[in-house]
């Protein structure tokens, strides 16, 4: 049992992951028809296992239903009967319900608003891994335990009363070659049960440790320096490259690989880079000129079944003279976390412009979805009118724990991934046919003007210290703010 | 409740003389009718057989869903109805302050209690489901894992189910054994009603064995030849009915039956996904497998045989089990797999939501769980031997029902 226990422990300490690093709640910000709705997914530790869904709208709805699909294949055209979230009685445009996800893979949330606007329906994908088990908590062990006991005693009791008594007629008296056979029943019936408990253990053991066996881990990427100026990055999971075989790696907003490279531990230089994948599972980055150091690796990923990833690695690499940045990669420097003693609301651009977080004086919480606002002013301290879609999207923003044990790529729309979210909006296209038009498909933006202000949605996961990298195109150039959050 | 002792001082128990020398003890036949606490007993064990395949339908056709599914209600119902019974028996038994003599001569004694030795079985049985509730549902928030039927959890939820049914057992075996007439009759047909259900449970317990596509595969057939004969046996030999065995199992197809042909007749739609089969109605469990033909076998054979050393009875009552249900399931199971099993009558067309339509389930094959001929052949003498072990069982079993009095 203290083994089992130990093995619980050492499981709800693994560190858990899916499309980000120690952020597996999904936040998501849409169009169900004419309502917006600001949607969070608590998923589960466990699979099977249920997801907490939290509904925010903007605009009133008299009812909203939620059914799971699976993203893609087998299982992703046949929707089951949609639940209806409950509406919070303190809060009218407020609904929860919880879904379940029987099986690993990409599910599709399909969300149905119904108001006085008609019908809307809005689609969340849902990447389902097991993160972990739970521990028993102290007052249901000690009562399953003292069950157990109980019954275990009482088991070798009534064996012992079937050999004694029961054979007896009716109001005969037990003789002593009763008591004996009952004394020898008991014996075999105690040796029995703790035979039965060892059995029992052993088994639980090995269910524990199925589970453990499934729980989702980051891959890991092996990445040396090749030829002084190029990172090659390969995959070591045998596992995982069986997966890429199956399952190969897709584009996400026009790349296959979304790398960001991270000095640590004073996170004072980022990169924004794009490899190419060489072979499945082997990509090759041209590096750019950079100070000597240590530097994480988080690379996001998505497979063409929607399941995305952020494979992780680690690289020491020294002061190097590398290839001017080019395409979408970008670069920023900011203050080593050791010499923040401030948290700032203001970040100021190369540009000589500057970005202001937008945000109360009331103190950042874990586990609590909101809108991480960000606007960009010019030199002259006025909005600006220049800002350009970065790879398709208004914005992007990396939430980094100052430990470098959570990691998020959030956009405008969420923490989903866009390419799974593309695939999740093509599957819906046969019914959204018959709804009103829905700017759903708003993440991918034109070369038009943007508004000088970006939002992201967003909840951190755990308390701690966090580094926020906004990435924004600004008159062709790609300006990058950094802002630190202390998460209580 | 009616009841009525009638003692006959003249009429002894044969051989209790040499039993109980210098003592003389008189036959009580207790009340008449069959009475309340039994009827109570048979009613949780059926709703418990019943719930539990009820469950895997709801499973099946509409997911996990509430605590408060009728099924899971069905089920719990087992334990609560069998808890309150025999927890009423024992407390009256100890501390009424007018038991009835007979009852009281005819219960055992337990920690200081004092009752029926089945309705302590029960209660245990009752404790062990109520521990299995909050264990499982633990389980499954730390494990998930609920997709399989075979856990700890599950097998303490199912196993007490199984222990209540063993209670009752208990409880119309010795009511049986000191009744006489009609109402030992009654009892006999009771005590047959009570094995079929029991059977029904066990069945369920391996149900992860014994898929159809798995018919045709050893770990089938030792799974059935090692759980069947020791309940069926030790069930139909006290009574000493010409067609024990068959009755017993009649019990159980005629419950498998109905859910096969009363289930799909209502509507039911899956509430989780991914739903690989759109279903708009409930889903049963399987045909119910033909063991009446080896039940039917041991019956012919319980006439030949009896008063043959028991280590040949059971030799002779395992080879048969197994080798009759071989016979027949094999077969069978082909002819489940064939597009003429799938209707109403045989249900092999029916499809769970969640069924995987490229699974050897959906496609009608056989899954060949035995990797090499050997293996399978090796798998099938362990069919045989534990069929016929636990045909010895079934026959020490029988030998303790023949006995028990309180």
């Amino acid at each position: 049992m203290r083994k089992l226990t130990q093995v619980v422990l050492l499981l709800i300490l693994a560190r858990p992951a899916a499309a980000h690093v120690g952020s597996p709640d999904i936040f998501f910000e849409g169009n169900a028809g004419p309502y917006r709705l600001f949607v969070t997914v608590r998923t589960p530790r466990v699979i099977p296992g249920v997801a907490g869904i939290e509904i925010r709208s903007q605009s009133a709805i008299r009812e909203i239903r939620v059914a799971p699909l699976l993203l893609t294949g087998l299982g992703s055209e046949n929707s089951p009967a949609p639940q209806v979230a409950e509406r919070s009685a303190d809060d009218p445009q407020f609904f929860a319900c919880s879904v379940w996800l029987m099986q690993f893979g990409v599910f599709q949330l399909r969300i149905h608003a119904y108001g006085a606007q008609g019908e809307g329906q809005l689609v969340v994908p849902v990447p389902a891994t097991v993160q972990g088990t739970l521990r028993m908590q102290n007052t249901l062990a000690f009562a399953l335990t003292a069950l157990m006991i109980f019954l275990s005693i009482g088991a070798v009791s009534v064996v012992g009363a079937f050999f004694r008594d029961g054979m007896l007629e009716p109001g005969a008296d037990r003789r002593p070659v009763d008591l004996r056979r009952g004394r020898l029943a008991m014996l075999a019936a105690a040796i029995s049960v703790v035979g039965i408990l060892y059995l029992g253990n052993r088994w639980w053991n090995w269910d524990a440790e199925v589970t453990t066996s499934r729980i989702y881990r980051a891959p890991r990427l092996a990445a040396n320096l090749e030829s002084g100026e190029y990172m090659l990055l390969r995959a070591t999971d045998p596992e995982w490259l069986q997966l890429v075989g199956r399952h190969p790696l897709i584009p996400d907003h026009g790349y296959l690989m979304h790398l960001f490279l991270v000095r640590f531990p004073e996170m004072d230089r980022f990169w924004h880079l794009h490899p190419r994948q060489i072979k499945p599972g082997v990509f090759l980055q041209g590096l750019p000129s950079m100070p000597s150091g240590l530097y994480k690796i988080f690379a996001d990923v998505v497979h063409e079944d929607g399941f995305p990833e952020t494979l992780l690695a680690e690289i020491t690499l020294p002061g190097m003279q590398g290839s001017p940045l080019t395409g979408d990669d970008s670069e920023a420097s900011a203050r080593p976390v050791s010499r923040v003693s401030q948290i700032s609301g203001v970040s100021e651009l190369p540009d000589g412009g500057r970005v202001l977080w937008e945000r109360d004086a009331a103190p950042l919480k874990p586990n609590v979805p909101g809108h991480f606002r960000f606007r960009v002013e010019g030199r002259d301290g006025k909005p600006v009118q220049d800002l350009e879609p970065y790879m398709g999207m208004a914005g992007h923003a990396e939430f980094l724990s100052w430990d470098g044990t959570v990691f998020a790529h959030v956009h405008p729309a969420g923490s989903v991934s866009m390419a799974a979210l593309q695939i999740a909006e093509a599957s819906l296209m046969p019914d959204m046919a018959n709804l009103q038009p829905s700017p759903h498909r708003n993440h991918s933006l034109s070369a038009a003007a943007l508004p000088p202000e970006v939002s992201f949605p967003y909840g951190f996961p755990r308390p701690g210290q966090y580094r926020i990298f906004v990435q924004m195109k600004r008159a062709g150039r790609i300006q990058t703010a950094v802002f630190d959050a202390q998460v209580k | 409740m009616g009841k009525k002792s009638i003692t006959l001082p003249s009429e002894k128990i044969e051989g209790l003389s040499e039993t109980f020398p210098g003592r003389r003890v008189e036959a009580s036949f207790g009340p008449r009718s069959v009475p309340w606490h039994l009827w109570c007993g048979i009613g949780a064990v059926f709703s418990g057989a019943f719930g539990l395949y009820w469950d895997v339908s709801w499973h099946m056709s509409i997911g996990r869903d509430s605590f408060w599914t009728p099924a899971h209600v069905a089920m719990q119902m087992c334990g609560v109805v069998a808890g309150l019974t025999c927890g009423y028996l024992i407390l009256s038994h100890t501390f009424g302050r007018r038991p009835a003599p007979e009852a009281r001569d005819a219960s055992v004694r337990i920690w200081g209690f004092r009752g029926p030795l089945g309705a302590f079985i029960c209660t245990w049985g009752s404790l062990a489901m109520l521990t299995g509730a909050p264990f499982d549902n633990w389980w499954h928030a730390a494990y998930g894992l609920d997709v399989k039927l075979k856990s700890p959890p599950h097998s303490l939820l199912i196993g007490g189910t199984f222990i209540i049914g063993l209670g009752v057992l208990v409880m119309v075996g010795a009511a049986m054994n000191r009744a006489s007439g009609e109402l030992k009759q009654k009892l006999t047909w009771l005590s047959l009603l009570v094995g079929g259900l029991m059977i029904a449970i066990i069945l369920l317990i391996s149900l992860e064995y014994k898929f159809r596509p798995m018919m045709h595969s050893a770990l089938f057939y030792r799974t059935v030849s090692v759980v069947v004969p020791i309940v069926l046996i030790t069930v139909s030999q006290p009574t000493g009915r010409r067609w024990a065995c068959s009755i017993v199992i009649a019990v159980y197809t005629g419950l498998l039956l109905a859910d096969v042909w009363i289930f799909p007749l209502f509507p039911a739609e899956p509430k989780l996904g991914p739903v690989f089969h759109k279903i708009d109605h409930f889903v049963p469990y399987e045909f119910p497998l033909l063991l009446i033909a080896p039940a039917a076998v041991l019956d012919l054979l319980s006439i030949k045989i009896r008063g043959w050393d028991k280590r040949l009875q059971a030799a002779v009552f395992g080879s048969a089990f197994f080798l009759t249900f071989l016979l027949v399931q094999w077969p069978f199971a082909t002819f489940l797999m064939s597009p003429g099993a799938r209707n109403r009558v045989f249900g092999a067309g029916y499809m769970g939501y969640s069924t995987h339509p490229d699974s050897y389930y959906a496609r009608h094959l056989f899954l060949q769980l035995e990797q090499t001929g050997a293996h399978f052949w090796i798998r099938m003498l362990e069919a045989l031997t534990g069929a016929i072990l636990s045909s010895g069982l079934g026959l020490i079993g029988a030998d303790l029902m023949r006995r028990i009095r309180r």
